[in-house]
């Protein structure tokens, strides 16, 4: 390879897999792959179901059981009992989070982080829990409601889309006062 | 002309951002903010504020996942 060549494939890289994407290229994607998603599965992109299936997975291995809980009535107990494997959307997260770990590594950008503060400890699990419950009651977090719910112009996906708006300006006013 | 350093490493979005903002009104005119980071996302954010800002920015990556942003305060 010649030197130029060599300068010309160094660039490709660095654009492809190092430096940031624009936000419309990603969005562009997004848009396509939750088509592509829909059509082969025949439901749009969702992510806190399935960490729902996994608790419940974790917490039957331990001797519990949810076949009495409303949740799990209809077609949840049936992705429950089908198991992880027959689960798309345990899938779809299990290939978000390889994916993630594929990109951080061919930027060579891997790194394991310190915890600064024991405030982001009692942040990440206080907002943890509050986004875990609120995504079960609101009938899916912002991939689920938001992102799938607007595109299938479900009336459910716009009220989240508002109260997800009041709910990042307080959010914003809290990690001012107790994180900044 | 001092160069002041702002360790935001371990911090996520948008803190270092909001730090960075914070910090930037401290300093003279001719100073330079070198922001420390470890987070992909402020990589983008803060040189992308800077930039409209209209102050002139320089970025270097400094180790895997590590990133220094120069921003000098030039007006």
């Amino acid at each position: 390879m010649s030197s130029e060549t060599r300068e010309a494939t160094g660039i490709n890289y660095r654009k492809l897999f190092k430096d940031p994407w624009p936000y419309w290229l990603g969005g562009l994607l997004l848009g396509f792959l939750n088509i592509l998603m829909f059509t082969t599965t025949g439901s749009p992109w969702g992510v806190t179901t399935a960490f729902a299936h996994w608790a419940a997975w974790i917490y039957q291995a331990v001797g519990g059981s949810v076949s009495n809980w409303a949740f799990y009535q209809g077609a949840n107990g049936k992705a429950l009992a089908a198991g992880f494997w027959s689960n798309a959307q345990s899938i779809q997260n299990l290939g978000i989070i390889l994916g993630a770990l594929l990109a951080t590594l061919l930027a060579s950008q891997f790194k394991f982080k310190k915890i600064k503060h024991w405030r982001q400890v009692v942040a990440a699990l206080v907002g943890g829990v509050l986004m875990g419950y609120g995504a079960r009651i609101a009938f899916g977090c912002n991939i689920g409601a938001f992102f799938s719910g607007t595109a299938s112009m479900s009336l459910h996906g716009w009220v989240y889309t508002l109260f997800i708006f009041l709910g990042a300006y307080l959010g914003s006013k809290l990690l001012v006062r107790y994180l900044l | 002309m001092a160069e002041h350093r702002l360790d935001c490493y371990g911090e996520a979005c948008p803190i270092p951002l909001l730090k960075a903002e914070k910090k930037m009104k401290t300093l003279a005119v001719g100073d330079t903010l070198v922001v420390l980071t470890d987070h992909s996302c402020a990589m983008k954010n803060v040189p992308d504020w800077a930039r409209k800002q209209g102050y002139d920015v320089d970025l270097e990556e400094t180790g895997d996942g590590e990133w220094e942003i120069y921003i000098i305060k030039n007006h």
